[in-house]
């Protein structure tokens, strides 16, 4: 094990499976000389030349749009975006386009492509680069949907994101990219579409992911030895594992599900619906959902810091459900 | 540049005359057997028909080998479908929304799409297709195929901000694709005479792109065409844009009104390029309106059949709705690891 940052931990991914699959491409703006916009493709140009680490004119809609042409063609494209909420740019082959093609063809067609695309707030960029946008694309069926909370998590679901056959919009953290973690010196890959229970706790369930996961990580070795908490980290939102949140409820009898996506409409009403209908009779208190109020990401640094959920709200929320 | 002369047919090889009549015979008796159905009641959703764009679906489609992929789009698709060597049997089933279609009835006509016919379908989203066309081209052009991409779209279609972008990809990695404009004057009723381009395939020439500008009434001249450029593509001279001028001779759909047209529009019956095109070739004697009728009819009656066998075939099971939405087991799952 090695202690590496979430950008050094994609970069990784990138380079081993630039160098495992020759069908591997990076794509996208500024990810040749430039590095990528975190430093997550720094040296892999220079690594694997310029038409398997290829820089794009700027136009989100050719970034995504060629690259589903390409996985179709045989290719397995790894296109980058800056930053996630520039997938609204690229609305139409976002939501129109990629997942819905290999559905439209009624299976003949397979898309091993990747959107890679760091989401999420925290990093005083205003309203448009701020967004947590997997609820959006999560609503898209077709498209799997990863979230990348650790360093071990980033290389291990990205170098699965690449390999997996499925369209994958894969999102780690703008605020965690940074961030370190132990990551293994040896090559692995981890699951998609199953989630993972980081701290087990028998008094009460924590859904989270990215920075949430991390601030609930928090909020539970505050509460330890009062209150026992599990964190379950959902890992892919799309398909969502449903199973073993319900698993978890199941025996806590008590959920919060803590998300950065807004409230209206947001990840966290799905979770909590999926358990409430399959599990009602699990529950010892009515489950409790953290997210942004339904506001767009404000650039003050007070007001970010007041709309996005802190361990605070989440400790409160855990504290309800007693 | 702009092609004004048509090509004369005597000097076309005689095989490609005779596939070209026979490539625009078969969509025009598809279409009418299309319509006759849709007329009963029995074909769902919506018809666009491609009356008036046969010579254009054929000439590009009979310029193209077999392994070189077809993106299609504009609104005019059952002929770009047909050049592509989809049989009509199948392509009907694929209207009907049966099982017997290529896409299993989950395309419908404005998606069919064929993987091993290399037909890749219609981003019905109008001009979202030709950035995937970009992207099956480079896929090409990195895997060393020797294939090239032609990608169709309508005048309407270069009116949106993806149809420049693809052009720009296209140009910036030199990628073997040809899009061609088909341009029947009328974005459903928005008129084409409005927009302040020349022609559009002028849009190419910011780029350095070449770029042509053809009859597309004329099935010679959008052969020559298309041909020139998917030569220059495969042989990597980079991407190429042609404006084909065609008729829409009927509604954008089945049941339009067409209040927008005016009296001084072409007289469809003028404008037809299919008994033009057998006119010529009646007067270069290359076959007699006797011999025309009699192979008309016999794709009249190809057409009658594959109804038959749409209307014969079933729809999909209905658990087939959930089909096809993931590859699974997704990666990492049991018996996942590819």
């Amino acid at each position: 094990m090695t202690e590496k940052s979430i950008t050094e931990a994609l970069r990784e991914a990138l380079d081993e499976e630039l160098q495992r699959d020759e069908r591997v491409y990076v794509v996208g703006e500024d990810v040749g000389d430039f590095g990528g916009n975190f430093g997550e493709t720094q040296g892999l140009q220079e690594k694997y030349g310029d038409k398997r680490v290829r820089d794009t004119p700027l136009s989100e809609i050719g970034i995504t749009g060629h690259a589903l042409g390409a996985a179709v063609g045989g290719m397995r494209p790894v296109a980058e975006l800056q930053f996630a909420d520039f997938a609204a740019t690229a609305g139409d082959e976002m939501v129109n386009q990629i997942p819905k093609m290999g559905y439209i063809s009624g299976g003949q067609f397979t898309l091993p492509m990747t959107v890679l695309a760091p989401s999420g707030a925290g990093i005083r960029s205003g309203a448009q680069h701020s967004q947590s946008v997997h609820a959006w694309m999560g609503n898209q069926p077709g498209f799997v949907v990863v979230t990348a909370s650790t360093p071990y998590d980033a290389k291990g679901l990205l170098k699965s994101a690449i390999r997996d056959d499925n369209p994958v919009f894969f999102l780690p953290h703008k605020n965690l990219m940074g961030k370190k973690g132990e990551v293994p010196d040896e090559e692995y890959t981890l699951p998609l579409g199953e989630a993972a229970v980081e701290r087990t706790g028998e008094d009460v369930t924590v859904v989270a992911t990215q920075q949430m996961f991390h601030r609930a990580m928090e909020a539970a070795e505050q509460l330890a030895g009062d209150i026992d908490v599990e964190v379950v980290n959902p890992r892919t939102f799309a398909p969502l594992d449903t199973e073993t949140i319900r698993e978890s409820v199941r025996k806590t009898g008590r959920l919060v599900a803590v998300d950065e996506t807004p409230l209206r409409y947001g990840t966290q009403g799905y979770i909590v619906s999926e358990v409430v209908s399959n599990d009602f009779f699990s529950f010892d208190a009515p489950p409790q959902t953290v997210g942004v109020e339904d506001t767009p990401i404000p650039f003050s640094p007070p007001l970010e810091d007041e709309v996005i959920p802190d361990t605070e709200e989440i400790l409160a929320a855990i504290r309800r459900t007693f | 540049m702009v092609s004004e002369s048509n090509p004369d047919v005597d000097d076309l090889p005689r095989e490609t005359a005779d596939v070209l009549l026979d490539e625009m015979m078969r969509i025009r008796a598809f279409d009418d057997a299309a319509l006759e159905q849709f007329r009963e009641g029995d074909v769902p959703g919506f018809l666009h028909l491609c009356h008036g764009h046969e010579a254009s679906h054929a000439g590009m489609g009979v310029a193209m080998a077999p392994d070189d992929w077809l993106a299609v789009g504009g609104s005019r698709l059952h002929g770009q479908y047909l050049v592509k060597g989809v049989p009509m049997p199948e392509a009907m089933a694929e209207i009907y929304g049966k099982e017997t279609g290529p896409n299993r009835g989950k395309g419908g006509s404005m998606h069919l799409a064929d993987y091993d016919r290399h037909l890749y379908g219609h981003a019905a989203t109008i001009g979202s297709g030709q950035n995937p066309a970009a992207g099956i081209a480079l896929a090409q052009q990195m895997r060393e195929t020797g294939n090239v991409v032609v990608s169709t779209i309508g005048d309407g279609g270069t009116s949106r901000g993806s149809f420049h972008t693809a052009l720009v990809f296209a140009a910036t990695w030199d990628l073997p694709v040809v899009y061609v404009i088909e341009n029947n004057e009328f974005a459903i009723s928005y008129d084409a005479e409005n927009l302040p381009i020349e022609q559009l395939s002028d849009y190419g020439e910011p780029l350095d792109m070449p770029t042509e500008s053809v009859d597309g009434s004329d099935p010679v001249a959008v052969h020559e065409a298309v041909s020139a450029a998917v030569d220059r593509a495969r042989s990597g001279g980079g991407p190429t844009v042609i404006e084909s001028r065609v008729t829409r001779m009927r509604g954008h759909f089945e049941g339009d009104k067409q209040q927008y047209r005016t009296e001084t529009d072409a007289d469809a019956s003028e404008a037809d390029p299919l008994t033009s095109f057998r006119d010529r070739l009646i007067e270069a004697g290359h076959i007699t309106a006797a011999e025309y009728d009699d192979r008309y009819a016999e794709f009249e009656a190809k057409a009658r059949e594959a109804v038959e066998f749409a209307q014969e075939s079933d729809f999909p099971d209905s658990e087939v709705a959930y089909d096809d939405i993931y590859e699974e087991p997704l990666y990492g799952q049991e018996g996942g690891d590819r």
